[in-house]
């Protein structure tokens, strides 16, 4: 049984911890004299970021954890302090004394620790990399995030659902489309409202859109880190193509504020041309870089996540559809009536998370053929009800996760749960049998969000 | 070989190509100026993100490819800040981040100067503060310069960067 999220919510005198699996949510309700619980981690292995999270919060103790390091607050975060917590109101807070974080490190006779960011060496988001190394050889790798937490969950609190929009948009610029559709979907639920087949078409059109952009950009970043950069040159240039036409269709080049309860007439036989054009510029890439041996050295074997360990991880998204678990949101009839079809590969490794990238693209063209409409539907939502609403979305790093309840009109509790969330902590599985100047490649291939993981 | 001088003929160099393309040479041709007066011919910025929504990066990342290929006019992204005459800051300085920023800020060799790239470092964007966050930027650091917009689009980078150049 599949584990999505697992959550803390505060109620009168109590803490409601929420569990999420693939079939079921359980709910457990604990003191707040005496916030203990057990971890699921021994089962679920990914429930230990949720259960740290969880400490960090709201000081809730996993009583049989192996690890209880703070995981979202850092060296200089005051201590005993959980932000989470209704009653903490501040909006300022005052560097503490340093105190130092302990690495997961191996230890012996000629092993030592490499230390990469939080500022990487590229235009990147900020994160940590803590490696054991004898050599070149990576021994362990232990990977450590939350540069960016800007206490989003937090701040959306006592905002309705509109107000939050402009918020969640911008949580993890390569997905704003699929929060966006996550909070179409609350809304929808909230106020009883149907969603059209022709703003359902749209909105669809422009996930695509927003998965492309992102797959052409690491089609091109991939190769390039094993030493390829014609690819990046090509594959830029198609992104860039990619996101002038998303520009086109919402008035921005990321589709901030772009899913909406009205649809807008498109210019639909040029966005065909240009889907044609892609599909034809998509074919030659296919066939130039599949004929290159250097790449395919580098790729094949390189960075390996077993299937067996997608599937205790509780992977999402490329990362899980490359280690043959063929999970994805879009398994619904909506999608595969107009044209989809899930892209698996068996191997695991950089090649395989490459070859279902480009698979992707080539699928998501054709669906968006299918997804233009000539249409100018407007709908008005209905009144916001209070209650507990929960969303999915497949973005084009896997499934997104959103609960917001709402209470007297205003968001009580938000929580989102981005795929980098699971797939992140499945990093350090794919670096044993692999030496350092691999890291770069198989991190990319993976090409996960920071700033979702953070929030 | 035929297809390939047919193409070139017909398609030429992939700048030209596009509807901004005067003004963009207008603005490059400025730079260079700029930079060979101001800079010796290079100017090398180090790019930091104090926290953003990723959207940023993107668009910085977007100036390499072959429809504004920045480096044509000896601006360049490196990757210590010991190499850097700019900090190039994105982000709303998070609590967790602004100490990594003035440490990178203290690593530049002088002179330097830090440019605020997007709405986020100055508190425009949608977000709040919150006690994650310690934007504004110009709290912690000597801003020079500001290019706005979430995110400024590469041709406001470049833009931007000119603007810069000219103030100094």
């Amino acid at each position: 049984m599949r584990l999505i999220a697992r959550y803390a919510k505060e109620r009168e005198g109590t803490f409601e911890i929420v569990t999420v699996f693939e079939s079921k949510t359980q709910r457990e309700m604990i003191s707040k004299e005496n916030p203990v619980i057990r971890t699921l981690a021994k089962k679920h292995p990914s429930a230990i970021w949720f259960e740290r999270k969880m400490s960090d919060d709201f000081g809730i103790i996993i009583e049989d954890a192996f690890d209880k390091r703070p995981l979202v607050h850092q060296e200089r975060f005051p201590k005993a302090i959980h932000p989470m917590q209704k009653s903490f109101q501040k909006n300022t807070l005052d560097f503490a004394e340093f105190i130092p974080y302990k690495y997961e490190a191996i230890q012996g006779d000629g092993v030592f620790q490499v230390s990469v960011g939080p500022i990487h060496a590229g235009i990147i988001e900020p994160g940590h990399f803590h490696f054991s190394q004898a050599g070149e050889d990576m021994l362990h790798q232990e990977v450590r995030h939350f540069y960016k937490y800007r206490a989003i969950e937090k701040m959306l609190e006592g905002k309705t659902l509109l107000e939050a929009k402009p918020v969640i948009e911008r949580i993890s610029g390569n997905e704003s489309i699929a929060y966006q559709t996550a909070w179409r979907d609350i809304v929808c639920q909230a106020a009883g409202t149907e969603l059209p087949l022709s703003l359902r078409k749209r909105h669809a059109f422009l996930l695509e859109m927003e998965r492309i952009i992102h797959h052409l950009t690491d089609l091109g970043f991939i190769p390039n880190d094993a030493g390829f950069g014609a690819a990046l040159a090509f594959a830029s240039k198609l992104s860039e193509d990619a996101r002038r036409q998303l520009q086109k269709v919402t008035g921005h080049r990321f589709g901030f504020d772009a899913i909406g309860f009205e649809n807008k007439v498109l210019d639909i036989s040029s966005l065909h041309d240009y889907l044609e054009g892609l599909q034809k510029d998509i074919v030659f890439f296919e066939t130039w870089i599949m004929d290159i041996p250097s790449l395919w050295d580098r790729f094949d074997t390189t960075g390996i996540l077993q299937k067996a360990d997608a599937l205790k991880y509780d992977t999402v998204g490329v990362v899980a559809r490359a280690s043959g678990f063929p999970l994805d949101r879009r398994l619904e009839p909506f999608y595969l009536e107009h044209g989809f079809e899930i892209q698996t590969e068996q191997s695991g490794d950089v090649a395989a998370r490459f070859k279902v990238r480009l698979q992707e693209v080539k699928n998501s063209i054709v669906m968006m053929q299918h997804f233009l409409e000539e249409d100018d539907t407007h709908i008005v939502t209905g009144k916001i009800n209070d209650g507990d609403y929960t969303a999915f979305a497949e973005s084009s790093l896997g499934e997104l996760f959103m609960n917001i309840e709402i209470k007297e009109g205003i968001i009580e509790r938000f929580f989102v749960r981005d795929p980098s969330f699971m797939n992140w902590q499945t990093l350090h599985l794919m670096m044993p049998n692999n030496i350092i100047a691999d890291f770069p490649l198989i991190n990319k291939s993976c090409d996960l969000s920071y700033a979702g993981n953070d929030l | 070989m035929i297809q390939f001088w047919n193409k070139r003929v017909k398609e030429g160099i992939l700048t030209e190509n596009t509807a901004l393309d005067k003004e963009l040479e207008a603005i490059k041709r400025k730079i260079k100026e700029n930079v060979k007066k101001k800079f010796a011919g290079s100017l090398a910025i180090r790019m930091v993100d104090s926290g953003s929504c990723n959207a940023c990066e993107a668009e910085c990342n977007a100036l390499s490819n072959p429809y504004y290929d920045l480096e044509r006019l000896g601006i360049y992204f490196v990757a210590s800040p010991r190499h850097a005459d700019v900090m190039l800051l994105s982000g709303l300085m998070t609590f967790n981040m602004t100490p990594h920023v003035l440490e990178a800020y203290k690593q530049m060799p002088e002179p330097k100067w830090v440019i605020t790239l997007g709405a986020c470092p100055v508190m425009e964007a949608p977000f709040e503060k919150t006690f994650a966050v310690k934007a504004p930027a110009a709290d912690h650091l000597p801003v020079a310069h500001h290019i706005p917009g979430c995110p400024p689009e590469p041709l406001e980078i470049i833009k931007g960067i000119l603007d810069f150049l000219k103030k100094i």
